[in-house]
This record gives structure tokens, C-alpha cells and sequence, in this order.
């Protein structure tokens, strides 16, 4: 018997507990659709808030800047990222504690920290050679920093996961080295990769430190602009921006776990 | 499955016509494949073969035997370019391939866990090598079907790789490798991972595969049985050294040294302790043994002996208590104690009296069978 | 050994082949991450041991100045505000990490005692949140504390905060916001130990030990502390260095060493103070992520879980 009240009383934990997960996201949902401008009461849905932002220039320049910051940096972050896995896999046999240590330090380091780092080495750059002024590419290369070790780990794992003799199997039926890579390895691992980039994507535009330290005066992204406009005052309009923001991540993480998991069969 | 072990005598008669062309152009290619003085080692103190010299000819069934780690599987990797021997040349047909990357080796590997790629169907698994050299895609279409007929995959060719049993994969990645034909076909113990009845359903295709095409095929298995039914010759491996190569009922008969003997199954070893001519005396006794040039241990095969009942003397006849005795239906292995030591006798079920536990007999050896070894 | 003096020269090229191979593949990104992030943080250790110059940037003579500022002494004398907001974070570190082990222990252990095949959903549906921008989802806490809404109407009545005022900007509000957020990454070490966990033991201690309490206690919670040990570093580290939450939620008075530094970076700035914050952060980065690597060791199993 009391085995049964810890088990019901542990499911209603459960429950209590995801209402806590997603109760705030719940009201940054509903109250975009409010038409009274309150985070109080809610009296009618409406779409003006998101009317309201197709007007708004510095939302749709920041809308750009998260896009293009997201998709280039994936893409850069890839290639390295993909190497590097690859290279892991290729050598795992000799000692690489140092790369492996490189690799997971993005990871461990406060985010922070990380930002400031950027910021402050960022603007000696500048000031010493006039490169790198703060703005989409410095972020670019921050973003990019912390994307390459979950790009690299998937690709890993990946490979891990084949039978190694598939590699001399390819060797032996006369692939040369490009070929292999052109015709075995890209095509094997391609569901990791598309996961990772979807995880790249979903990193960067997740992010919030690291591109407020780099950014420049014409770089804001999403994020930034809803930390100013935060800043400023709560606003029915910012709920209708982080709706948005919340369904693309939403979707991107679906898409990165569905391949990845497709790699995986 | 089951009806593939007749299948390739009565093929369909435009399957007969395919079947020709490529035996025709396998043989024309077979080559000799030359092994001089091989050498591997791995780190400081693995010596994976320590110089090995071979000559394997052209169109023969040829197996690499011996327990794992006796450098069987090293050889065969040279052999396909994946390893590079520290020291020694590799011949075949007549050109040296000591440095030839594998991708530029007329050699294919069946491999142990088949490495299908995974992402292919079985019909791009089996173009695979065909579209690396380039061959255009009309001929490598009548290539992989005319092998896909050959080795009877049917309906297999166009499933995933995922969907196929172990018996299934076996067979794609020898159409794969054979497709390619290549000079030599090596095979790393390409049955280990069947059950015994399909393995060896596939031991007696894979031998037809073989004198069909008439390929040279290079086989690696740690199964002496295995090795015995399909070779035309065995090279047995220990410690990186060729122990002793022949035809199977050489190995088998007259083992070259100790370790062969125990690893082709016998256990009726003797140390010699005198010889007086040809009569040579062990812990059994003392036993005449013509023509037995040198040796020290001596080898009675359990399926020479013949046992009758009671104690009968008579020249090399032993007297010995039967210990233990394992009916087997067509035969019966018996371990008998003689004198101060004991020995394995295997006798025929020919109907009639088998001795049992307790017996007294008299054990016949057959001097012509008798065999002496270095240790 | 015979050979290992003479390298025949096919082999000693194949090595050669192998290591150029490992440049090709490794280097791009082991120098990205080096350019891009090692250096910056020597950059930023070399900062902290700089003099303050005009405009807050970090001028030359080397100097322990930013250490004691960063200790509360500055040109009027001792102050505690610095120290203070130390103190703070640490207490809000330590609170939301027991907060968060309190709420993830039972909700772990809950997950692996469903059938296996809702397990991976309902993993999923604890770190879906986790996906969303932290300034989103803050945001939304806002919302649910500002004034007006129920939650800080509940408030007003049990007295925690004065007529009509809203439940944040408060210490209370960060810790909220502290558990909110690594709630999650708690929850995955904790389930992974959980469902690792030997029932035979379990049972076996249930037979031995008369009351529940003694059983959970002697069999179930040490095989669960390497889970325990890994969400702890996941939960704590970050939270030390936590900025946007104490920025949104806490307001002046819930200032953290995040805040802290981050500041010295923007606005009224001092580089080399912020800096000598950041190394503080660093250092118990690397202490926590030691100490769990020790007793992870000594615990067995402890290192997997994280990865």
C-alpha cells in the first residue's frame, strides 16, 4: 500500500513539475496573441503584436542578423568541426588528451567569460591592426568557436559507431582516397551531419552572452534586441518575437534529433 | 536457402551462357602469388610473422590455419595491402606488389563481419568496386547481375543491407568481392559467424564458387575441420612461422612437428625414449615402426586402432583397460589406459560387440600408420 | 629488439603519411579554437594583472590593483559592496543547486520507474525548455512575477512583498529562475544513475535493513552518487557565473559576480576588474570540473555520465 501513495504521489510530482517547465513559456505563447497591452489579463486574442513587428525595421535587420550569424557560422563550424571528428576517429589510437581537452574547453568555459575573452581580444585586434571591429564577423568567429566541439563529437560518434572494416572494405574495392571520402564517408555520415547543423543552428540562436560581448552597434540579433527592449519595459510585442523564436528552435531540434537518431539505425 | 545447394549444377540455360564467360575470364586471370621472407611485427614485442616464405599457385584453394594470434590474419592483410611488411617482397604474378596500395591491387577480401556499406542497397554494395575503377554503368549492370545470377541472390538485390540474415550478407560480400574479379580472392574466416548447419551449407558453395570460376582463393580460418574439407593445400601458422604446408590428408597424416599434430585434434603423442632399429620404445611400450626416419615424440592416429577383446599378444599389440568410452552412433572414442599412461581410440561402428568401461582389450596399431615427430 | 634500429624506409613514409593525415584533419579547427579562444583568455588573465587606464581599458604597469578592488578596497576605503555580491553568488549557487537536487532526485527516479518506452519522451519533454533562449525564457518569468499577476498576488498575501509590487525584481525571483533553468541538467545525470542502478542490491537491502529510509539510504543513494556528482558541476558552474537571470530578475540587489564582471565590460567600465572576476570564475570552473574527475575516480562511473 505504501508503495502505491509513493507512486501516485511521485506522479503528481512529475506533473507539478512540468507545468513549472513550461508554464512561463506557456504565457510568453498566450500573451502574444493578447490584445490588451498587459502581462496581467488577458482579454481577446489578437495578432496585432505580430502586425506590429513586420513594421519594425530594427526587428526585421536583427531578424537577418540571427539568420545569417545561424547559418554561416553552422556552415563554417561544420567543415572545421567535421575534420576534426573525423581526424579523432582517424588517430583515436594515439594519444590526443590535448585535443580532446581543446575540444571540450568551449564547452566548460562560463559563457561568460568566453564572451569577454572574445571582447576584449576582439577590441586589442582592432585597435592594434584596425581588423575585426565589432559586428557580424566577429560573431561569426565566436559563434563558430563554440559550435565546432558539438559538431566534431557527433561526427565522432558517428564513425565510432561504423564497423571498422568498412573503411578497408572501401580500400579494398579500389576506392582511392578521394573517392572514399566522396563515396563512403560523406555519404555514411550524412545524417550526423545534418543533425549537427541543425545543433549549430540551434546554439547560435539560442545564444545570448557570447553575441552580446561581440556585437557591434549594426549586428544585433533577435536576442539582443529583446534583452534591450526587455531592458526598456516589458512589451506585448517581445512575447510575439520570442513565440517565433521558440517555434523555429522547436523545430530545428526536432530535425537535429531526427536525423540523428536515423544515423543511429 | 536450402535448395542453393543444388541450384548451381542446373541452372537456367541462359545463366549457363553468363556462367562460362566469367569462368572463362577468371582463369585467364589467376596468378601465382610469391611470399618471400615476410616479415611483421607490431610494437616492440609483437611478432606477427617472422619471415615467411610461400608460393601459392594459380587456381588453388589455399588456407592459412592456425589459432588466433598466430599471425594467419596479418599475412592475409598483407596479402590485400592493408598492413605493410617490415621486411620481405610480395609476388604476384610475376610483378612485385610489396608497395601497392590495396585500392590499386587486383585482390578483393571477404571479410569477417562482411562490411556491407550500410548505406547502400545490396545492388550498389555490389557495383561498389566497378564504379571506383570506372567502369561504365551498362557493363556494370550486366556485371552484378550476371554474379547476382552466379551466386543466386534473386530478390535479395534490391533490399537494404539491414534487412538481410548473416547467411545473406556472407553471400553479397563474396558476389561483391568476386564481381571484381580480381587475380586472388582472399577470404577472412568469412563462415565464423554462422551456425554450424548453414556453415556448412556454405562451405560446399563456396567450394564450387571456387573450382567453377577457377580463382585463386586465399582462406583464413581457425577451424581445422573447416580447413580440411575445403583446401586443396593447408599452410598451418604458429608464432608467426609456417609450421608445415601440404595437402589436407598430409597435414592431417603426417603432421611435421608436435604443435601441428595437437592442433590438427590428435592427442595420442608419445615421447620416444630409445629407438633399437626400427622398434621404438614410449611409455606404451615398445613398438615397431618401419622407415620412421628421426623424431622424438611418437603419433598413433585413435582411428588406426583397432581394439579387440580380451588380452590377444601379438606383435605391436598393447594391452589396455577401457577408462572412459563416448558413444557416437556411426563410431565410439574410447580412452584407454595403457600401462602408465593412457590413449584415445576411435572405433567403428560396424555393428556387433563395442567393448565398454572396465574391458579388458587389445589395442592393434597399424605400423604403417605410425608416425614420428619433432617436438 | 632485432629489428626497431632500421625502419624500412616504406614504413617510416607511411608514418609520415599518418601524421600529415592528422595535421590536415585536426588543425583547422585545434588552431580556430586556439586563435579564437585560448589566446583571448590568456588575453583576459593578462588584463586582470593591468592598471585601469582611461576609459576603462587596460594599460601597463602590471599590478595587483584590480585583485583588491575586487576585494572592496578602492579609493574611499574598504566597502563590502564587491564582497558582497561574492557572498551572493555563492549563496545563490549553493541554494538553487540543493533546490534543483531536491526537485530532479524525485523526478529522475519517477522517469525510470515508467515503462521504458515513454522514458525517452518524457526526458525529452524535461529539456525541451532548455532548447529556448535563456533571455526568452526569463522573460516569461517575468511575466508570471510582474505586478498584477497571480503569482505575485499570492505573494502580496502571505507577505512576501509589499502592495502592489511584483514578485522580481528579489533574490527570491533568481533563485527561481537558478532552479528553472538547470533543472534539466540535473535530471539526465541523475536518470542515467538511476537506471544504471543495481534492483539486486536494492533488494537485497530491503531484506537487511528494517525501515525504507535505512534501505534508500545505504543502498540506493550511494549508486546514484556519481549522477549526483556530475549534475552538481553541470548545475553549479554554470550558476556561479550566471548573468542574465541576476540581470532580469534580481535587480541591483541581486547583483552576482556574473554582473559583476560583465559590467566592468560594458558602460562605466574597468577591464582589468572585471578580468580578475573572470578569473576567479575560471578558477572554480576548473576546481569543480577537478574535484568531480577525482571523486568520479575514486566513485567509478562518474566521468561517463557527464559525456
Amino acid at each position: 500500500m505504501r508503495k502505491r501513495t509513493l507512486q501516485r504521489s511521485l506522479t503528481g510530482f512529475w506533473w507539478l513539475t512540468l507545468f513549472f517547465l513550461y508554464v512561463p513559456l506557456l504565457v510568453v505563447v498566450v500573451f502574444s496573441f493578447n490584445a490588451a497591452n498587459s502581462a496581467a489579463s488577458f482579454t481577446g486574442v489578437s495578432l496585432r503584436w505580430y502586425r506590429r513587428l513586420l513594421g519594425n525595421e530594427q526587428i526585421l535587420s536583427a531578424f537577418a542578423n540571427s539568420m545569417i550569424l545561424a547559418i554561416v557560422s553552422s556552415i563554417v563550424a561544420l567543415v572545421i568541426g567535421c575534420l576534426i571528428g573525423y581526424g579523432m576517429y582517424r588517430h583515436r589510437h594515439r594519444k590526443l588528451g590535448w585535443l580532446i581537452a581543446l575540444i571540450y574547453l568551449p564547452i566548460v568555459l562560463p559563457d561568460i567569460v568566453f564572451g569577454i575573452s572574445e571582447m576584449a581580444f576582439f577590441v586589442q585586434i582592432n585597435r592594434l591592426t584596425g581588423v575585426l571591429g565589432p559586428g557580424l564577423l566577429t560573431m561569426i568567429i565566436s559563434h563558430v568557436t563554440f559550435q565546432i566541439p558539438f559538431v566534431a563529437l557527433i561526427v565522432y560518434s558517428r564513425f565510432v559507431g561504423l564497423d571498422p572494416t568498412l573503411f578497408e572494405a572501401a580500400k579494398d574495392l579500389y576506392a582511392t582516397p578521394w573517392q572514399r571520402a566522396r563515396f563512403f564517408m560523406l555519404p555514411t555520415i550524412k545524417p550526423a551531419l545534418i543533425s549537427a547543423f541543425f545543433l549549430s543552428f540551434t546554439l547560435s540562436i539560442d545564444d545570448f552572452v557570447i553575441s552580446f560581448f561581440t556585437a557591434g552597434p549594426e549586428s544585433a540579433t533577435l536576442p539582443i534586441y529583446i534583452w534591450g527592449a526587455i531592458k526598456k519595459g516589458v512589451s506585448p510585442e517581445i512575447n510575439a518575437i520570442a513565440t517565433l523564436m521558440i517555434g523555429a528552435v522547436a523545430i530545428a531540434a526536432v530535425l537535429s534529433l531526427m536525423f540523428n537518431r536515423q544515423g543511429r539505425r | 536457402m536450402t535448395s542453393s545447394l543444388t541450384a548451381p549444377d542446373t541452372p537456367p540455360t541462359s545463366e549457363t551462357v553468363d556462367t562460362d564467360r566469367s569462368e572463362a575470364r577468371a582463369s585467364r586471370k589467376a596468378s601465382t602469388i610469391e611470399l618471400k621472407g615476410l616479415k611483421k611485427h607490431f610494437g616492440a614485442d609483437t611478432i606477427a610473422l617472422d619471415g615467411v616464405d610461400l608460393v601459392i599457385e594459380p587456381g588453388e584453394f589455399f588456407t592459412l590455419l592456425g589459432p588466433s594470434g598466430c599471425g594467419k590474419t596479418t599475412l592475409l592483410r598483407i596479402l590485400a595491402g592493408l598492413e605493410t611488411p617490415d621486411d620481405g617482397r610480395l609476388v604476384l604474378g610475376g610483378k612485385d606488389i610489396t608497395d601497392i596500395p590495396p585500392h590499386r591491387r587486383s585482390v578483393n577480401t571477404v571479410f569477417q563481419s562482411y562490411a556491407l556499406f550500410p548505406h547502400l542497397s545490396v545492388r550498389e554494395n555490389l557495383a561498389f568496386g566497378l564504379r571506383m575503377r570506372g567502369v561504365a554503368e551498362p557493363e556494370r549492370d550486366s556485371r552484378v547481375d550476371e554474379i547476382a545470377a552466379f551466386i543466386q541472390l534473386g530478390s535479395l538485390i534490391d533490399r537494404r543491407v539491414d534487412q538481410l540474415s548473416g547467411g545473406q550478407r556472407q553471400r553479397i560480400a563474396l558476389a561483391r568481392a568476386l564481381v571484381c574479379e580480381p587475380e586472388v580472392l582472399l577470404l577472412d574466416e568469412p563462415l565464423s559467424a554462422l551456425d554450424a548447419g548453414l556453415r556448412s551449407q556454405l562451405q560446399v558453395e563456396l567450394l564450387r564458387v571456387q573450382q567453377r570460376l577457377g580463382m585463386t582463393f586465399v582462406f583464413v580460418t581457425h577451424d581445422q575441420q573447416e580447413a580440411m574439407v575445403m583446401s586443396d593445400r593447408i599452410a598451418v601458422l604458429d608464432g608467426g612461422i609456417i609450421q608445415q604446408v601440404g595437402p589436407p590428408r598430409e597435414v592431417y597424416e603426417r603432421p611435421a612437428n608436435a604443435f601441428v599434430a595437437r592442433f590438427m585434434g590428435h592427442d595420442n603423442l608419445y615421447p620416444i625414449k630409445e629407438r633399437n632399429g626400427d622398434r621404438l620404445v614410449t611409455d606404451l611400450g615398445a613398438l615397431s615402426c618401419p622407415a620412421q626416419a628421426g623424431g622424438d615424440l611418437l603419433l598413433i592416429r585413435p582411428e588406426t586402432l583397432d581394439l579387440i577383446p580380451g588380452e590377444q599378444p601379438g606383435d605391436n599389440r598393447l594391452f589396455a583397460t577401457v577408462n572412459e568410452c563416448l558413444y557416437r552412433g556411426s563410431h565410439a572414442e574410447y580412452r584407454l589406459d595403457v600401462g602408465t599412461t593412457t590413449m584415445q581410440a576411435t572405433v567403428r561402428n560396424r555393428g556387433g560387440s563395442l567393448p565398454t568401461v572396465g574391458d579388458r582389450v587389445t589395442v592393434i596399431v597399424s605400423s604403417d600408420d605410425l608416425v614420428s615427430l619433432n617436438a | 629488439m632485432a629489428y626497431s634500429g632500421v625502419l624500412p624506409s616504406a614504413r617510416s613514409q607511411a608514418m609520415v603519411a599518418e601524421a600529415r593525415h592528422l595535421l590536415m584533419t585536426v588543425a583547422p579547427g585545434a588552431i580556430w579554437i586556439f586563435v579564437f579562444l585560448v589566446l583571448p583568455s590568456f588575453y583576459l588573465m593578462g588584463v586582470a594583472f593591468m592598471t585601469n587606464g582611461t576609459y576603462g581599458l587596460p594599460e601597463m604597469p602590471l599590478s595587483l590593483e584590480s585583485f583588491k578592488r575586487l576585494a572592496g578596497f578602492g579609493f574611499l576605503g574598504w566597502s563590502p559592496g564587491n564582497l558582497y555580491t561574492l557572498l551572493r553568488s555563492l549563496w545563490q549557487t549553493v541554494v538553487s543547486t540543493g533546490l534543483v537536487v531536491l526537485i530532479a532526485y524525485p523526478i529522475a527516479y519517477y522517469i525510470t520507474t515508467c515503462r521504458e518506452k515513454w522514458r525517452p519522451i518524457m526526458l525529452l519533454l524535461v529539456v525541451v525548455p532548455s532548447w529556448t533562449n535563456q533571455v526568452i525564457r526569463t522573460f516569461g518569468w517575468m511575466n508570471l512575477l510582474a505586478p498584477g499577476t497571480p503569482l505575485a498576488e499570492l505573494g502580496q498575501l502571505v507577505g512576501l512583498v509589499p502592495e502592489n509590487m511584483g514578485l522580481y525584481p528579489s533574490n527570491f525571483a533568481v533563485t527561481l529562475g537558478l532552479v528553472y533553468n538547470f533543472l534539466p541538467f540535473m535530471v539526465l545525470p541523475l536518470y542515467a544513475a538511476f537506471e544504471k542502478l543495481d534492483h539486486a542490491q536494492v533488494q537485497a537491502a530491503q531484506d537487511l535493513y528494517a525501515s525504507p529510509v535505512r534501505a534508500f539510504w545505504h543502498a540506493v543513494f550511494p549508486q546514484t552518487l556519481p549522477g549526483l556528482l556530475a549534475g552538481t558541476v553541470l548545475v553549479a558552474i554554470p550558476a556561479f557565473g550566471m548573468y542574465v537571470i541576476p540581470e532580469l530578475l534580481g535587480g541591483g540587489k541581486g547583483m552576482m559576480l556574473g554582473n559583476l564582471v560583465a559590467n566592468q565590460f560594458s558602460g562605466g567600465s574597468n577591464w582589468p576588474l572585471g578580468a580578475a572576476g573572470a578569473i576567479l570564475m575560471l578558477i572554480a570552473t576548473f576546481v569543480g570540473l577537478y574535484a568531480m574527475r577525482r571523486i568520479g575516480k575514486r566513485l567509478g562511473g562518474g566521468e561517463e555520465v557527464v559525456i
